[in-house]
């Protein structure tokens, strides 16, 4: 009896780590670059106010192009075998389509209301990811050869950074057709992508996740970022001690401070909260949030979060 | 008695092609048991594998090409290639810290061994013949000798993970 209990309790300790132990998993999503997309003339021209805007049209790539899906699965295969599927973006811009198409349909039994969007919903309704892989390739054409330059960039969403690369010019071929050429230049550079992203998560395993911390304002808000609490020191000084004590060896960059907003940048965040559990940017901020909230600041706040890396917090109310 | 004699003369030649076996086996380790060997890239192989000329360096040629397949893994593990001609690109060992060699010296011994279990992840790309110029006399008393192997690559990282000396992409996910 005695040791079925004892049985019992180490199953539920391995249960409890392997429930809590894991950090956030960052979501990974291959995306053409905006290069190719203009290259193979896959743009979408928009009128803002006089000035045209060109930004790529990913579903019509997706529809048109052979050659994008097939490098784009030979992506995704390399690295599900490594242990990390990525997410498809062809099937994310279809999944909005229908989640759009039922939300626009869908009405409340008694009633009859729609469903709730506010304008900040609207325009977050994108495919997303954590990393985007931004994939690049031409074909040079030099008489009868042919080869392929190939460029594969791991950007963080959040934080802007470049996280892993891989880039070359394939071998010259007489023979071969792009998709081969393209298949060979895909086998050739995912060793060096994949050992780019391993040492990102090894850094972030070792150092935390990098987050953006903004702080911004209410105009009806009658304080600002200069005020002093009880005798304390200046509201944005008060939030730098407080990053300061709560990110991983102090780290963090205060890239833009006035009386209205501040911008955090490189704020290391620890993985893992004191109960064990993993945290991302929203969890880490809704600890500043709390802190502010509370006295001697008593100042009412709105959190804002944006994927795994980025939070904004707004002064004044809710 | 004539047959006592011949048992003891088969014995005898049984005994010394014994010890000779052994005496080259140890004389190839010798000759390349400091991990002398250069590594390079000879083109793009299948998916999960590479494909590389080792060059060996050894007193008698024999010892250089015996040797080769292990110094390809080994080179692999440890010290990848750098890119070139023929489509390929810059490779990074599998390990990148080659103190861990040490630190698990144990499992590494037993994999490097005679006959160990290295030559699952490697083999010949060229039936074993080795082109006129890859057969290099370098001084008076010494060969380089090139030989080029498909090394599985794949295969010998979730290996690797799997004993715990490399990390895979998904640890602490």
């Amino acid at each position: 009896m005695k040791s079925y209990k004892l049985f019992t309790l180490i199953t539920f300790t391995l249960f409890c780590l392997l429930s809590f132990g894991q950090a956030k998993k960052p979501t990974l999503m291959v995306v053409p670059s905006d290069v190719w997309c203009n290259q193979n003339g896959y743009m979408l021209n928009f009128d803002n106010q006089g000035s045209t805007i060109r930004i790529p049209d990913y579903k019509r790539a997706f529809q048109e192009n052979a050659e994008v899906l097939q490098v784009i699965s030979q992506i995704n295969g390399m690295m599900a075998e490594r242990g990390f599927p990525l997410k498809n973006m062809e099937s994310a811009i279809k999944t909005m389509e229908s989640n759009a198409v039922e939300d626009a349909l869908r009405s409340s039994k008694d009633s009859g209301a729609s469903v709730n969007e506010s304008p900040i919903d609207a325009i977050k309704k994108a495919a997303k990811a954590d990393i985007i892989i931004q994939l690049t390739w031409t074909v040079n054409k030099t008489g009868p050869k042919k080869s392929i330059n190939f460029n594969l960039q791991g950007l963080d969403a959040y934080t802007d950074k470049q996280v892993a690369t891989a880039t070359g010019t394939g071998a010259p071929s007489f023979s071969a057709e792009t998709p081969v050429l393209l298949s060979e230049a895909v086998i050739s550079h995912m060793d060096n992508f994949t050992l780019s992203l391993q040492d990102h998560f090894d850094d972030m395993f070792e150092n935390g996740r990098e987050i953006i911390v903004r702080i911004q304002t209410w105009d009806d808000w009658d304080g600002d970022l200069e005020t002093e609490f009880g005798g304390e020191d200046e509201l944005g000084y008060v939030i730098e001690d407080w990053l300061a004590d709560n990110t991983v060896k102090g780290r963090f960059s205060t890239t833009d401070i006035t009386e209205t907003m501040a911008l955090f940048e490189q704020v290391r965040i620890p993985l893992y909260n004191d109960k064990g559990r993993a945290i991302d940017a929203r969890r880490y901020v809704r600890e500043l949030s709390k802190y502010l909230k509370n006295a001697p600041f008593n100042i009412p706040n709105k959190l804002v979060m944006k994927g795994l890396g980025r939070a904004t917090i707004i002064l004044g109310s809710k | 008695m004539k047959l006592k004699h011949v048992i003891l003369s088969v014995l005898f030649i049984g005994f010394c092609t014994s010890v000779n076996a052994q005496w080259k086996k140890n004389k190839a380790n010798e000759d390349t048991k400091i991990w002398r060997y250069d590594l390079e890239c000879e083109g793009i192989a299948k998916q999960g594998s590479k494909l590389v000329k080792v060059w060996s360096y050894s007193k008698n040629p024999k010892h250089a090409i015996s040797r080769g397949m292990k110094n390809a893994v080994h080179g692999i593990i440890f010290k990848g290639f750098a890119g070139g001609g023929q489509g390929c690109t810059q490779f990074r060992a599998l390990v990148n810290d080659p103190s861990l060699e040490e630190k698990h010296k144990e499992f590494f011994e037993s994999f490097f061994a005679d006959g160990g279990a290295y030559l699952r992840y490697v083999s010949s790309a060229t039936d074993g013949n080795i082109a006129p110029g890859d057969r290099l006399k370098i001084s008076k008393r010494e060969y380089k000798i090139g030989i080029v192997v498909n090394v599985l690559t794949d295969q010998l990282r979730r290996l690797l993970e799997e004993k715990g000396i490399v990390k895979s992409l998904n640890s602490g996910f």
